[in-house]
């Protein structure tokens, strides 16, 4: 032992060890180094870092002054700019190459609460978290937001997003007015009536129109909701859902489907929150729980095969024991986020969502099941969750998915990082989108743009107008982001 | 004076390193993509630094000990570090290069001041002054951590600059 130790010190030893320490670390340096998380100085990703791009600079807002002058000089400059809430899109909406980075975040105060008119006026920057800490006190709740309450105001209007309740419409629906910048840098103040319709433009606009500087939005009563969960065939959940929509007491559900080996697209469960009639006393808000418990969960289902029966197993015990208790809606508006992390190095997970008509999914369903691997623990392209939400027809934007009442599947999805494994979860989330456009369906468009063109725009059919309406607004084009490089240019 | 040189450089330099970390950490992660290659990047580093600490002992108490060079030559890396502007790249060769070079040169430095006689004071006055910097440095909005390791590349190549002409001085009044 004495004579290794010895050994061991010599100079010309540590020399050669170190030397031989750089060759193998020389060896794992990846060859493509744009990867999930990477960021460096000057190089901006989202969420997924699929998309890293070399930005400008980064704006730091706080005065609508300032955004103004900087808009004002774009145009005069010919810069680009694009806008950041807390970059959860996944299809590089928040950045352009070369551009500049209006980072909203700090654009975050409550500017008013209105108990007896039920609003509560904002500033775009803030996160669905600051609004429901700031309307809960006075017994009051959003009528849709997000299943979480992570995402900023601005960001999560410019997707039109939609969430968990079902008697309020879409997102954009709950704005009553709002402050804009429009692309040449002005301000204005948008009601309902606005005649030059920039609501429409905006709401649902993916940041292409300008910045959202406040809204006001309508707002509910926090009631308190007994949970009703139930199990049941995905046969049978057309018409389980469309007793849920008559039964006006239920304000709000979702539903999970099966991807576990066994019982792949056959089973699913179903979460109700009924109507109580009663204001909820508490103020506080409940703070991510079993985060722990949920991550390890999640991360045995992603092993695949029986270990994702198993998950599924899990989420049934979990699902039963909810069943009977009661939950506030700003509460059951705020799900956990946390447990999802995913951080592989050499994959990635990401979302997407596809939108079905209602009657159409049993249908669909059973389209489903002959494309997608009922087992996919050795396949590359895992499916490892889809959630089902009601999306009600959208009468106001000018890219609506929900072009009649829809159901939303999203779906988590993850896959590695070479080119051909990117490659093949194209082919498949391409393939995906074509059953879903033959049943009159679309998909969402915040996330990653595996889609072509040609599905963009079979899924949405008013882009045309769209994008001449952008180019009469935007002349400068200033607004502009990768999205927008994608699909529209 | 002489003697005070002599015994704030190495404090200066220790305290500088510790204090210098964790901006060193958040570029050197940058720059590692993943976790298995930030953590063999400090493996070599690790190495590296047994190998300068061993050399400097190989050689024995001889009166000149290249410290001065040990300085400058740290000082240069951290204002690569945190001045060059490298393409994606290069960046993790070059990461791999410094983490050599520091390692070697600070395990020398670590060897050649355990054998000064202000090594046992300074060991506990710096644990005290790096504390006292972190909890200021806490209340500095960051701009970047490549401003703070430029400007410790300086000091420490000011330091290598105030040691030559120290001895300068101590050599003529001799």
């Amino acid at each position: 032992m004495k004579k290794i130790t010895k050994f061991m010190k010599k100079p010309w030893f540590l020399g050669i060890l170190v030397f031989a320490m750089a060759i193998v670390v020389i060896w794992n340096i990846p060859i493509e180094k744009r990867k999930y998380g990477f960021s460096q100085s000057g190089l901006a990703t989202d969420y997924t870092g699929l998309l890293p791009e070399r930005i400008e600079k980064v704006v730091n807002v706080h005065n609508r002054n300032e955004l103004q002058r900087i808009v004002q000089e774009a145009n005069k400059k010919g810069k680009h700019i694009s806008i950041a809430g807390l970059q959860h899109s996944q299809g590089g909406h928040t950045y352009y190459k070369d551009g500049i980075v209006l980072d909203m975040r700090r654009f975050n105060r409550i500017l008013e609460v209105n108990e007896q008119a039920k609003t509560v006026r904002v500033e775009s920057g803030a996160s669905w978290e600051d609004v429901q800490e700031a309307v809960t006190p006075y017994g009051l709740a959003l009528q849709v937001t997000q299943s979480q309450s992570i995402f900023t105001i601005g960001g999560s209007l410019s997707v039109n997003a939609h969430g968990r309740d079902i008697r309020f419409g879409p997102m954009a629906e709950t704005v009553r007015e709002m402050t804009v910048l429009t692309p040449t840098g002005e301000i204005k103040h948008l009601t309902r009536d606005d005649s030059e319709e920039w609501m429409t433009y905006i709401l649902g606009g993916y940041g292409l129109f300008g910045v959202i500087l406040d809204v006001t939005l309508n707002l509910t009563e926090n009631e308190v909701y007994t949970i009703h969960t139930e199990e049941i065939e995905t046969g049978k959940y057309e018409s389980y859902l469309h007793r849920v929509l008559e039964n006006q007491n239920i304000a709000m559900h979702y539903a999970r489907i099966s991807v576990a080996p066994g019982t792949f697209l056959d089973e699913m469960y179903v979460i109700d929150y009924n109507r109580t009639r009663k204001q909820a006393k508490i103020t506080s808000l409940k703070e991510e729980e079993g985060v722990r418990v949920s991550k390890f969960a999640l991360d045995l289902g992603r092993k695949g095969g029986k270990l994702e029966d198993l998950f599924w197993e899990s989420q049934r015990l979990y699902i039963n024991s909810i069943d009977g208790k009661t939950i506030t809606r700003n509460n059951a508006m705020r799900s956990e986020s946390t447990f999802m992390e995913f951080t592989t190095p050499g994959r990635v997970e990401v979302l997407q969502e596809f939108f079905i008509p209602v009657d159409s999914y049993e249908e669909y369903m059973k389209s489903l099941k002959d494309l997608l691997p009922h087992n996919d623990q050795d396949e590359d392209f895992k499916v490892h969750n889809i959630t089902v939400r009601y999306a009600a027809k959208d009468h106001m934007t000018s890219l609506p998915y929900a072009k009649e009442d829809m159901l939303g599947l999203v779906v988590l999805i993850q896959h590695g990082l070479k080119e051909k494994e990117i490659a093949h979860a194209k082919t498949m989330i391409q393939k995906w989108t074509d059953v879903t456009l033959q049943y009159g369906g679309t998909y969402y468009l915040p996330y990653y743009p595996y889609q072509t063109k040609e599905q963009f725009k079979e899924s949405y059919p008013n882009w045309k107008n769209f994008k001449e309406q952008k180019a009469e607004r935007d002349p400068n084009g200033v607004f502009v982001n990768l999205f927008y490089d994608h699909y529209m240019k | 004076m002489q003697n005070k040189i002599e015994r704030y450089i190495p404090l200066i330099v220790t305290v500088g390193q510790v204090v210098i970390f964790p901006y060193y950490i958040v570029w050197l992660k940058e720059v590692s993509f993943s976790y298995t290659l930030f953590a063999w990047l400090f493996a070599t580093f690790s190495f590296a630094a047994a190998w300068g600490y061993r050399f400097f002992q190989s050689r024995g108490e001889k009166p000149r000990s290249f410290i001065t060079s040990v300085y400058v030559a740290m000082g240069v890396v951290y204002i690569v570090v945190g001045y060059w502007k490298l393409l994606i790249e290069y960046l993790p060769y070059v990461a791999l290069m410094t983490q050599i070079v520091l390692g070697f040169l600070q395990g020398y430095f670590r060897a050649w001041h355990t054998k000064q006689r202000s090594y046992h004071v300074h060991a506990i006055n710096h644990y005290l002054i790096v504390g006292v910097i972190m909890i200021a440095l806490s209340f500095m909005k960051v701009v970047s951590p490549s401003i703070f390791l430029t400007v410790f590349g300086i000091i420490l190549c000011m330091c290598g600059i105030w040691e030559v002409v120290r001895r300068k001085k101590f050599r003529n009044s001799c």
